[in-house]
């Protein structure tokens, strides 16, 4: 039987956003699947056919693909304890980028092999650079009063 | 080039234009943008299988493993943006849908390229 009564406001529903959507949050969502999914198939790739080769940067790689993974499912589930993941996540992440893109600079022999970090992410159009910081600036913007 | 690929290309084209038209018009999912995702779909599908068919009849050399990851991912977009497009109803996640087209472009042009350079 059709009910056409309008449901009452979604008592989930974040303050500050417009209903039955997260804006910009939804890009970050697919951002991040995209990245999840590039790392860890670079990662597995890596590891399985030639760990020796550079263990240091596929291992970060791999460590790379985790983040990515974790950070796309705690944003996409959006509730209180998921956002404090993504935060930490993301946070490992800016870390990750800056250190991996200093080192890759300064001790080159260590990375004879790319991460998706490598050089601050230039082999993917620095977007690992700058999406941890939208990320913790959209995390820093939608967060619950 | 196959025809195939060009044809991928031509319809991953359509589907961003469609959602780019959304996104400008403020508007939901509709049949059109649906029709042109499951038309993109079985498109990707078809090309994995000529893909993988032909990866495993060739003796050029090319980046087999990367290769296969790349052709296997491209029929996830499709289904993962439309469901994102589904659950949040706004424009950003309409702008996503056109994202993907580029994406789905690039990674066929990448795969293309990967194909041909040791051919």
């Amino acid at each position: 039987m059709a009910d056409l009564t309008p449901l009452p406001p979604d008592p989930v529903a974040p303050q500050g956003r417009p209903p039955g959507g997260r804006g910009f949050g939804i890009v970050l969502v697919a951002l991040y699947a995209l990245f999840a999914l590039a790392a860890t198939g670079r990662a597995s790739y890596q590891l399985i056919s030639e760990y020796s080769k550079a263990p240091v940067a596929y291992l970060l790689s791999a460590l790379a693909a985790v983040i990515y993974l974790v950070a796309t499912v705690a944003l996409a589930r959006d509730d209180r304890t998921s956002l404090r993941v993504a935060r930490a996540a993301i946070t490992v992440e800016l870390v990750g980028v800056l250190v991996v893109g200093l080192l890759s600079y300064l001790a080159p022999s260590q990375f004879p092999d790319k991460t998706v970090w490598s050089h601050f992410g230039s082999g993917y159009g620095y977007v690992p650079l700058v999406l941890p910081v939208l990320g913790l600036l959209w995390l820093r913007r939608s967060r619950r009063p | 080039m196959s025809w195939l690929t060009v044809a991928v290309l031509v319809v991953a084209a359509l589907y961003g234009v469609v959602a780019l038209v959304h996104v400008v018009r403020d508007t939901i999912v509709d049949d059109r943008l649906l029709l042109t995702a499951v038309a993109l779909e079985l498109l990707l599908l078809a090309q994995v299988v000529v893909g993988v068919v032909l990866g495993l009849h060739t003796t050029r050399d090319f980046e087999a493993p990367v290769f296969y990851a790349y052709l296997g991912t491209l029929p996830l977009v499709p289904p993962f943006v439309t469901f994102l497009a589904l659950k949040d109803k706004t424009r950003w996640a309409m702008g996503v849908v056109a994202g993907s087209a580029v994406v789905i472009a690039v990674f066929l042009a990448r795969l293309t390229q990967m194909w041909t350079l040791n051919g």
